[in-house]
């Protein structure tokens, strides 16, 4: 196998997985805090299922056909869903 | 970049796995040693070798020491670094704490005090700590290195890799692998039930070892995956620091909110006010946690604002009765001695949360339980050790033919993270029985060790390794393991001739601590002993011929 495809599918893995997770914590956070949650609760509830997407996220780096693909949803979609989450709270009375 | 789903699994499995098996080599084996971190350290500091106490009087025996506590001398040289220039005479105590557990003879004690020349931060400050005789109130000394507790328990979690919480990410990225190889071990077998119950030890090796490797792996499957996991969630705000970043004003306002409905002060007045009573409200404490159906002692005991009118004192109730780690705190004012505020039950997510960090950090008092921990932490270490053997012996004849050098180093890494890492943990014991007791920074001297026998481990491994070029054993492995069995007897005969606490004495005495750690070098010195003898005679039968490899091993990577 050549080097730059796997050296591409570890970096999307790994630091794209993050941005995704991130994403997913701070859009979940604002969305349970808008559903009347304490921040506490929030926090916790988020923390306790993103490792399991970050664990979803990084075995789909692998099996997906396409690196671009992997790496437009979890870069792409971790910055869209931490925009989204950084408008909510902004937004938040 | 793979033709199937099972191939892409595979190759994770197998890459992900070789590379950071390593390191969850050394978490999943030293957090089985942190089960019993407490009992380690009464093996290592024969002084403290007596049984638990509880929180002793804070009025009577704590308080005139904390008074008497300092700073720790390299804190305070850090600390006129960060100033620029000499500190205060003397620097204000801002916090104590006091923390013990149904396992611990000795009390730690903690200090916080405030740097207050700092221009740039206003919060600066330093730490102190001590260990003290609960009984007496004598302070132990404190180059005694708790090898259970201050090292092989850190090593579990954070490698001992302080710089920018490397050691935290690095362990949290191996947990995360950790995850994905069951995901893919799975995907990979997908007869698991029929594996459960497969193993043949008399095939050849590359079998057997693939056996036993999917038998640890999947017997242990749900305790693998509910501690790394958790793993991650007790360090989450670490790896995701959303409230100190993004959410900041959020967690700030909920933080302060929180402190308002409690009524506790957030900052000290600046006037100063004497402390009640501390016992009268550790007995308040006491009768209202048995009328809430769960009589208990203090585990935790914090005074914040220290001497201020606005301190307050939070006493936080022992878990050793329950899984769930929540201390049901109960919060006094500090100068009148009166109740402000009764954490009341945690909410549903809390309590799941508290739950699941109880049952990974284990406070609760059921032995059996614990050497259930014990054994699910060996099993993965045995689950990750095959799958370096399998690595190799599946790989090691193509490599010979081929003059690779791939499988030689994978196997004198696996040497050094299975036989080397259990030789360097004995050797850690012995010389912390050889040194001598008044030898200055013991504590380093027993570090050093510790980290030179490893890396002579490694380096014998990798001298020795090379038989595996020509598709053999190599030998190291049954050399480390005569040493492993010699350094595990070694200690035992240590214990005994510089302490006089020899088996049959406290197993008499049934203080379980020693006792137990002593029955249990003697176990690791007749294991050891026992696979060496067995690689003898694998590496005398061993015949050039290779063995064919079977259909079910090819889709293995």
């Amino acid at each position: 196998m050549a080097p730059g495809p796997v050296v591409s599918r570890i970096a999307a893995s790994v630091l794209g997985g993050w941005a995704f997770v991130w994403g997913c914590v701070t859009l979940g956070i604002a969305l349970l805090l808008r559903a009347g949650l304490t921040y506490a609760d929030a926090r916790t509830l988020t923390y306790l299922l993103a490792f399991l997407v970050y664990l979803a996220a990084f075995c789909w780096a692998f099996a997906a056909r396409s690196a671009w693909r992997v790496w437009g949803v979890l870069l792409g979609g971790g910055a869209a869903m931490t925009a989204l989450a950084a408008w909510l709270v902004r937004a938040a009375p | 970049m793979f033709a199937t789903f099972r191939l892409s699994m595979a190759w994770l499995h197998t890459w992900f796995g070789l590379v950071l098996g390593y390191l969850l080599m050394v978490i999943f084996f030293f957090g089985s040693l942190s089960v019993f971190d407490r009992e380690i350290d009464r093996w290592a500091i024969p002084q403290t070798r007596f049984a638990p106490q509880p929180m002793p009087s804070f009025d009577t025996l704590l308080a005139p020491i904390f008074a008497r506590m300092v700073p720790e001398a390299h804190e305070l040289e850090e600390a006129r670094a960060r100033v620029g220039g000499p500190l205060p005479a003397e620097l204000p105590p801002l916090n104590w704490g006091a923390y013990t557990t149904h396992r611990d003879p000795v009390l730690a004690m903690y200090a916080e005090y405030a740097v207050t020349n700092n221009p740039t931060d206003p919060d600066d400050h330093v730490h102190g700590h001590i260990t003290i005789d609960p009984r007496t109130g004598q302070v132990l000394p404190d180059d005694q290195l708790k090898i259970g507790s201050d090292f092989f328990y850190p090593l579990h979690y954070s490698l001992h890799l302080g710089w920018k919480d490397l050691g935290y990410w690095v362990v949290g990225f191996a947990a995360l692998v950790m995850l994905a190889a069951l995901v893919s071990g799975v995907v990979i077998h997908r007869r698991l039930f029929r594996e459960f119950f497969t193993f043949r030890p008399r095939k050849h090796l590359q079998r057997s070892t693939l056996d036993l490797h999917n038998l640890t792996g999947v017997v242990a499957l749900p305790f693998h995956f509910f501690f790394a996991l958790t793993g991650l969630t007790v360090f989450a705000s670490i790896y995701l620091p959303v409230s100190e970043t993004m959410l900041k004003p959020q967690a700030q306002a909920a933080a302060m909110a929180e402190a308002q409905g409690m009524g506790l002060d957030f900052k000290p007045s600046g006037v100063k006010a004497p402390l009640a009573s501390v016992d009268a409200m550790v007995r308040e404490a006491k009768r209202r946690w048995a009328a809430r159906g769960m009589p208990g002692e203090v585990g935790y005991l914090y005074v914040n604002h220290v001497g201020d009118r606005n301190s307050y004192v939070t006493l936080y109730r022992a878990g050793s009765d329950r899984v769930t780690l929540v201390g049901q705190p109960i919060h006094f004012d500090g100068p009148s001695g009166r109740v402000v505020h009764e954490a009341p039950p945690p909410s549903l997510i809390a309590s799941v949360n508290d739950f699941l960090t109880g049952l990974h950090l284990q406070h609760f008092e059921h032995w059996l339980l614990r050497w259930f921990y014990v054994l699910g932490g060996l099993t993965g270490c045995a689950c990750i050790a095959t799958g370096f053997i399998f690595f190799v012996e599946k790989r090691k004849r193509q490599h010979a033919r081929a003059g690779s050098l791939g499988a030689r180093w994978a196997d004198a890494m696996a040497v050094t993270a299975v036989t080397g890492m259990l030789l360097a943990t004995l050797s850690m014991l012995v010389a912390n029985r050889l040194l001598p007791a008044d030898l200055a920074q013991r504590a380093d001297w027993e570090k050093g060790v510790f980290w030179g026998a490893w890396l002579l481990a490694w380096g014998h491994a990798v001298a020795r390794s090379g038989p595996v070029r020509q598709a053999r054993l190599s030998p190291a492995w049954r050399e480390q393991c005569w040493a492993a069995a010699g350094f595990a007897l070694g200690a035992v005969g240590l214990n005994w001739a510089t302490t006089g606490d020899h088996l049959l004495k406290t197993l008499g005495a049934r203080y379980w601590p020693v006792a137990g750690m002593d029955l249990v070098l003697l176990v690791v010195a007749g294991l050891a002993a026992t696979a060496a003898l067995t690689l003898r005679r694998r590496e005398r039968a061993a015949q050039p011929q290779a063995a064919p490899v079977l259909p079910a091993e090819a889709a293995h990577g």
